[in-house]
């Protein structure tokens, strides 16, 4: 569904990702695992289109979308979430998502129509299965750091993702909501039939939950195979004790 | 189509608002008439102003510049041309947003402040054409006494028609931005990284915001040649359109009237404090530090905040 | 219109050296709109006010000192400290206290301070014309390429480059020049290196405007001083800086160069048109380099 051919970018002198390669399958759970620098948020900026890469190729579902803008590459099924909740502060829980939704649906450039008739549906839908209803009504802005978090992959759902990339969606959450978090996205890989590629953190998380994980070193990826076989891999270890070149 | 947008109990103190607009002509001397006329017209111009700053987001530097082109294109049809007024009056909104859209093509490739830097440029390149192309414009001297048919433009009656239109302005305004296209134009506002990463179009959608908010400066030019029957190139100057800016952050930038409630205070004081002295500017710059410090969020928006239920997005809470 | 006259070398060369001493005091003042930009990142709109009062402060100066060669010179190096002090008492008192909130409330907040520095200078100076002379050294003309050339043009044209390597050794050389510059790219390091980030903001905040002010002395002797002169000067500088490249100071002087020079060759060719030659040269950068010609430092 999604696959990445050696590609790179550098800034300035540094090569952040440096020949790295990426498969994707249709219904599975891909982990990108490496040690922090090791290019993992870089590698998703490039294949959402926030950086445009200098050589290689990102195809999905058959296309070259490399060169596309994050738009377009978001309306051919790409949705993500961010490292750091980024969502639309002044606006309400609801509106955070209607506003996905109705790009979703085609209909953000409507004019003479209010917005409240709008998407409200799927939106409720949304809210529910992430479990923010209660906080429909309140400004994103105000929520506590888990549910922001939280909302950022509601957002992300509201545009009907055939591939869905999460970006450390863990970061910065206790042990507890990390265990809630993964829950839900595994509830929702199920539910929604969604494929996931994610990057982490947390090893123990990885392996229980991927069933292909990637491992970056150093801006280029060292292997891609099933958890049994990454825990088994020499160069993987070499990379995560620091052997490594 | 629009069923559960306008509840009536809501709307009932707006309607009371309009209807004692509409009785106070015979009422009040022909001063404050004249006054409340201005501030419809820069009522609508801070309005026009606050849908690409306090919704959009942008920092919209010169506005003034499109409500110039609409002003000076009604004013240049009616002395240059034999062409009727409804023609002028038409022509004067549509020649704004086109003059937005030219300017905005080039702007919205740019962000935050190097957006609002290149608009004030290309913006000052109209002024400068104003106000030197004397053979066409009349350069600094203006055009004045523009023939407009006395049916519409004796006082009373033109208070009536910049009070109508004012009022179809801001419904209309109301609907855009209850819409999807408002609320995703707030998006943009909050956050343009993540909405161009759910799929949104940024750049057209903030174009198009450009485009429908020079419209509407482009009225208030038209109905500024209607009160004042004259044009003068300071209304494409850069320093009005800063005190256009103001109006929308003195009012409230982030709610819906909050601009009209700038936009009075304005012209009052420039009214009122420049009858008792020259040095209105000076006052203007003290209230304005005293409201960057004590007041940040405009004084609409302070009292939403204080009396209205939820102000993170009062746009959403209020109703017209 | 004067077109159709042929235009003489002579006319050619006086033009671009009126241009170029133009371009400059162009320099002067936005070289300090340019550094404060640079390092506080905010584009100060009361620049203009600071120059007024740099001019009309030189005129108090010679005038009270009898208007000599003397009173020149006092005028030209006491005013550009006036107008320092005027923007220190304006920086410490108000401005820093600022420096956490949005970025639009600065922005505003220098709108404010031109409406109050405005109207103060009108207070104090009143609303009339003045002018004073320079002193006699520098009056009349040489001839230069054939064309005769007022000699405090000339004048003008040496100072102006002395001010850039000014500026180029401070901000290079000197240690708190160094420290600004870094400020103007990563504040938190400057500020976790233990220097009082306040501090460097109100020093580059207090240099532009002393340079604001140095342009205003400079330019008083070959123009009428009056209410206005802010609003003109500040839309200039602000093209400028942004053609040249935000908190660029060498963008600063090309733009500046740019400025000057189409002004100039606008007389030349098409006078009626002449104020929208800059302009249209501005219009022509920006959508050719949207951000500038030289690096902008952020």
């Amino acid at each position: 569904m999604l696959r990445v051919k050696e590609i790179h970018k550098s800034f300035d002198d540094f090569r952040a990702v440096n020949g790295a390669n990426l498969h994707v399958d249709k219904g599975t759970l891909v982990a990108v695992i490496g040690p922090n620098g090791a290019g993992k948020t870089t590698l998703f900026n490039l294949i959402t289109g926030q950086l445009k890469p200098d050589k290689g190729e990102i195809v999905f579902n058959g296309k070259d979308i490399s060169k596309f803008s994050p738009y377009r590459i978001c309306r051919k099924g790409i949705a993500r979430s961010f490292q750091i909740a980024n969502i639309f502060p002044r606006l309400t829980v609801f509106r955070n998502i209607q506003v996905s939704v109705l790009s979703q649906q085609g209909k953000s450039t409507r004019l003479f129509r209010p917005a409240r008739n709008l998407a409200v549906e799927e939106t409720e839908r949304i809210l529910e299965s992430v479990g923010l209803s209660d906080k429909a009504g309140n400004t994103a802005g105000s929520l506590a750091h888990g549910d922001q978090r939280t909302l950022e992959i509601a957002i992300a759902l509201g545009n009907k993702p055939e591939l869905l990339i999460l970006d450390e969606p863990t970061a910065g959450m206790s042990p507890e909501e990390t265990t809630a978090t993964m829950e839900l996205i595994k509830r929702l890989a199920e539910s929604r039939g969604l494929t996931i590629l994610f990057c982490e953190h947390d090893m123990k998380v990885v392996f229980s939950v991927a069933q292909s994980i990637m491992v970056m070193h150093q801006g280029h990826s060292i292997i891609q195979a099933k958890p049994d076989e990454v825990r088994k891999n020499q160069a993987v270890q070499d990379a995560y004790l620091g052997g490594a070149e | 189509m629009f069923k559960g947008i306008f509840s009536i109990k809501k709307s009932l103190p707006y309607v009371g608002i309009f209807v004692t607009l509409l009785i106070l002509p015979p009422i009040i001397p022909r001063f404050y008439i004249y006054i409340l006329a201005v501030i419809f017209v820069t009522a609508l111009l801070a309005m026009s102003l606050n849908m690409v700053v306090g919704h959009g987001g942008l920092f919209q530097f010169h506005h003034g510049a499109f409500y110039g082109v609409g002003a000076y294109t009604v004013a240049l049809i009616l002395t240059k041309t034999s062409l009727p007024l409804w023609v002028g009056f038409i022509a004067g909104p549509f020649a704004a947003a086109l003059a937005g859209l030219l300017i905005g093509i080039f702007c919205v490739r740019l962000t935050r402040l190097y957006f609002g830097m290149l608009q004030i440029s290309l913006g000052s390149l109209l002024w400068a054409l104003v106000f030197r192309w004397y053979s066409l414009t009349g350069g600094d001297d203006g055009i004045h006494g523009i023939p407009m048919p006395p049916f519409i433009s004796s006082q009373n009656s033109a208070y009536y028609f910049i009070l109508i239109v004012l009022v179809i302005c801001l419904i209309v305004m109301y609907l855009i931005l209850k819409s999807p296209f408002g609320v995703t134009l707030r998006a943009i506002r909050d956050n343009p990284e993540r909405c161009e990463a759910i799929g949104i179009n940024v750049r057209r959608h903030q174009l198009i915001g450009i485009v429908i908010a020079t419209f509407f400066a482009g009225i208030s030019g038209v109905l500024f040649v209607l009160l004042e029957g004259s044009v003068f190139p300071d209304l494409l100057f850069w320093v009005y359109s800063l005190e256009i800016f103001i109006m929308c952050l003195l009012g409230g930038w982030f709610t819906f009237a909050g601009p009209i409630i700038g936009a009075a205070i304005m012209v009052s004081l420039r009214t009122f404090v420049g009858i008792y002295t020259d040095y209105w500017t000076l006052v203007l710059g003290i209230l304005l530090i005293l409201l960057i410090f004590f007041l940040p969020e405009g004084v609409w928006g302070y009292i939403v905040e204080k009396f209205g239920s939820r102000a993170g997005e009062a746009v959403e809470e209020e109703n017209k | 219109m004067e077109t159709g006259q042929t235009i003489t070398f002579a006319a050619f060369a006086n033009q671009f050296l009126v241009g170029l001493s133009r371009a400059m005091i162009l320099f002067i003042v936005s070289s300090g709109m340019s550094f404060v930009l640079g390092v506080l990142r905010v584009p100060n709109v009361a620049h203009g006010s600071l120059y007024m009062i740099g001019a009309f402060s030189a005129f108090s100066i010679s005038t009270f000192l009898g208007g000599g060669t003397m009173g020149f010179w006092v005028a030209l190096i006491l005013s550009p400290f006036v107008v320092a002090l005027v923007s220190l008492i304006a920086e410490r008192a108000l401005f820093c206290h600022l420096y956490e909130r949005e970025h639009l409330m600065l922005l505003l907040f220098t709108f404010a301070l031109m409406l109050i520095l405005g109207d103060l200078v009108k207070l104090t100076w009143g609303a009339e014309y003045r002018s004073f002379m320079a002193p006699l050294t520098f009056r009349g003309s040489i001839p230069v390429l054939g064309s005769s050339f007022p000699k405090y043009n000339l004048f003008l044209l040496v100072v102006g480059p002395l001010v850039a390597i000014g500026l180029w050794l401070f901000t290079n050389k000197t240690k708190i020049g160094k420290i600004a510059r870094a400020a103007a790219v990563d504040r938190e390091m400057v500020g976790a290196m233990g220097i009082n980030v306040s501090w460097v903001f109100a020093f580059a905040f207090v240099l532009g405007c002393f340079l604001a002010g140095l342009g205003g002395a400079l330019v008083a002797p070959t123009i009428s001083i009056a209410i206005g002169m802010d609003h003109d000067i500040i839309m200039e500088a602000f093209l400028i800086v942004t053609i040249g490249g935000l908190g660029n100071m060498w963008g600063a002087m090309l733009g500046s160069l740019i400025f000057g020079l189409t002004l100039s060759f606008g007389v030349l060719f098409l006078p009626q048109f002449a104020i929208a030659f800059p302009y249209i040269a501005v219009g022509v950068i920006l959508i050719w380099r949207p951000t500038g010609m030289l690096k902008s430092v952020w």
